[in-house]
């Protein structure tokens, strides 16, 4: 019973992992950049639902509203600085990411302030018993909505003309060129849509927990996603998301209290703290040394 | 560098040593705190301006001096301490490179960030050497017997520190291993089709800049006697970075221009701030200028301060010698203003 629970709200987290992980995938399969930031759109997403609700939307219709505006923010980021980056070094790309983390950070810092804030009620309250288990709308919806669009998006990417145009701009540049692709304006769909897909996620992961500015270090959890799951692989990244969701909930739900039980009664340590905030890390170190392109990556895809 | 070039710097650097005992307490304060990200940020350099390798595990560096200087200082080693902490930072960052060997570009620096992520863990779960998130104090240095106790004679120290630092990092650059850094940063296949050994070469490049970070770790567990796990987080890491790219990448100077202005920018904000007495506005407003500084950068200068300054400099003497070429337009002032930007730009580093 408790493991059906504790798997249920990983499934749900891991999920919404799996969302933003996608969009980091996407960019990165598109430009050859690597979005470091992508924690700072997910912050921002669920800030802007907040601050729409706030002058008066409906939940549903702020949520939907914050997924517009961070589409538009991603647009804007790639046109404003990414485009004039296409030559910069890698180094200096990652850490023009990383500005953008710092400064989205202050920006929402300043209008919101530092403190924790309840965010509204999005999907319904209460909970439906399945076989004996509990489990809040709020999980149901989160799972639901973000599996159900990380299918869609693949679904997209794959059968229409315009994720044609995007799997063409990522695979040969040069040659999608060729083909008449706009590659430039693949490159800005696919930082609105990235963006779109981490506002999102910071709405549901909002709903799950609570609205603070640490949602914006989730960016950093979603690198052991995409590492597990392969650079270069969309589908790689829902699985990956899924895994690392449970690992961190049977992390949290039964190995630390089993360890930290088992070590207080033999040695004077007291707590693991949050272990289950390192374990993706550590499972990371371990996949990078075993099989460095992931579960589902293809090799020689780096950009060296 | 010339003789007599190596001869003012070294005079300079006595100076400013000397000088240090002249200042108050903040601005001792301001020289040790930028002296000390300087030498972790020559050791940044060292790593990924100069060997290639991308790494977002400084922060746990240092924190790996610190604890370890920290823990020595309170058993009674002395300047041993400093050094075990750079031993320690250098053994630590070999370990941590150790996939490196493997991997490149993108995939080592998420494994620094794992690295990063992992060792912050330990510093707060490792209580019996670290003594977990409420802090390890630490006794201040004890120097040829004598007891350390000053902010200026720390900023004395740090900055005799980081001029033998910036030293020994520039001598080594003349060596064969120094050099072939350069290659293996260029192209590892090249290296290889050399017949350097890229996986000595690259351990090499670890073992030097985790010393050098260890160093600068012991200094900050000396200078702030208090060791947590929050002062060796992420942030420092990313700040690091931030030193060596908008100082400028394998330019040593670039790495004290960095380290002065992610140092000192903030500071400067807070200072202009605190009359306003908003705290969130105020370091809302630091994140933000630094933020917006760091990409505006990074946009319009990809080669950091040290190219700007170069530049700079350039346009200057092309000025001064258009003027002295209207006046008199001999070949010695043409002759000068042929290459005087780099001795310029140096001059302004020191």
């Amino acid at each position: 019973m408790l493991l059906l629970q504790i798997a249920t709200a990983g499934i749900a987290t891991g999920s919404v992992y799996a969302l933003i992980a996608i969009g980091i995938v996407l960019i990165y399969k598109c430009s050859g950049v690597v979005n470091f930031g992508q924690g700072g759109y997910v912050m921002l997403g669920a800030y802007a639902a907040y601050a729409l609700t706030r002058l008066g939307l409906s939940p549903q219709l702020a949520a939907a509203g914050a997924v517009l505006i961070l589409a538009a923010v991603g647009a804007l980021t790639e046109l404003l600085v990414l485009r004039r980056m296409l030559k910069a070094p890698v180094v200096a790309v990652m850490m023009v990411t990383l500005g953008l983390l710092i400064l989205f950070r202050a920006v929402c810092l300043a209008i919101f302030g530092p403190d924790q804030i309840a965010f509204p009620q999005i999907f319904p309250q209460g909970a439906v018993d399945i076989a004996g288990i509990f489990i809040t709308y709020n999980y149901v919806a989160a799972a639901v909505l973000s599996l159900v669009l990380s299918l869609a998006f693949l679904a997209f990417y794959r059968y229409t003309p315009m994720g044609l145009m995007q799997r063409a701009a990522a695979d040969n540049s040069r040659a999608a060129l060729a083909v008449g692709i706009h590659v430039s304006n693949q490159v800005s769909v696919a930082w609105a849509v990235s963006s779109a897909l981490a506002g999102l996620g910071g709405v549901l992961l909002a709903t799950l927990n609570s609205l603070s500015l640490t949602l914006s270090s989730i960016g950093l959890v979603a690198f052991p996603v995409i590492v597990l799951g392969g650079l270069t692989s969309l589908m790689g990244s829902l699985v990956a998301g899924l895994l690392l969701g449970m690992l961190e909930a049977f992390t949290d739900g039964l190995l630390t209290p089993a360890l930290e039980s088992f070590l207080r009664a033999h040695t004077s340590v007291y707590s693991v703290g949050a272990l289950q905030q390192v374990v993706p890390y550590m499972l990371v170190g371990a996949m990078l040394l075993v099989r460095p392109q992931g579960i589902f990556g293809q090799r020689g895809t780096e950009r060296v | 560098m010339s003789r007599r070039r190596q001869i003012a710097a070294a005079a300079a650097v006595v100076l400013a040593v000397a000088g240090c005992f002249a200042l108050g307490r903040y601005g001792a304060y301001l020289v040790h705190a930028v002296a000390i990200s300087a030498i972790a940020a020559l050791g940044l350099n060292l790593l990924t301006g100069f060997a290639g390798q991308i790494s977002f595990a400084q922060g746990a560096l240092v924190g790996i001096g610190a604890y370890t200087a920290g823990n020595l200082g309170n058993a009674g080693w002395g300047a041993g301490a400093v050094l075990a902490g750079g031993v320690a930072g250098g053994v630590a960052s070999v370990v941590i490179g150790l996939p490196a060997l493997r991997l490149r570009g993108l995939y080592y620096a998420i494994a620094t960030l794992a690295a990063q992520f992992v060792l912050e863990y330990l510093f707060k779960i490792v209580e019996p050497l670290t003594r977990g998130i409420s802090g390890m104090n630490v006794s201040p240095l004890v120097l040829l017997g004598r007891t350390v106790a000053s902010d200026q004679a720390y900023a004395a120290l740090s900055l005799a520190l980081l001029a033998i630092t910036w030293a020994g990092l520039q001598r080594l650059m003349h060596t064969n291993v120094g050099r072939s850094f350069l290659v293996v940063r260029e192209n590892e296949l090249v290296a290889r089709g050399m017949g350097i050994d890229v996986v000595r070469v690259k351990l090499w490049a670890f073992l030097v800049s985790g010393f050098v970070t260890g160093v600068s770790g012991a200094l900050v567990a000396f200078t702030t006697r208090l060791a947590t796990p929050e002062a060796f987080s992420l942030q420092l890491s990313v700040d690091q970075v931030a030193m060596l790219i908008v100082g400028g990448q394998g330019v040593w100077a670039g790495s004290l221009l960095g380290a002065t202005f992610v140092v000192l920018v903030p500071e400067a904000i807070q200072r202009a701030g605190e009359a306003f007495k908003a705290a969130n506005l105020l370091s809302a407003s630091r994140e933000m200028a630094f933020g917006l500084l760091i990409i505006l950068f990074l946009v319009f200068e990809p080669r950091g301060l040290a190219a700007l300054l170069r530049r700079l400099g350039r346009a200057l003497s092309r000025l001064v010698a258009s003027r002295a070429s209207r006046a008199s337009p001999t070949p010695a002032a043409l002759a000068t203003s042929r290459y005087p930007a780099t001795g310029g730009s140096r001059e302004k580093a020191h």
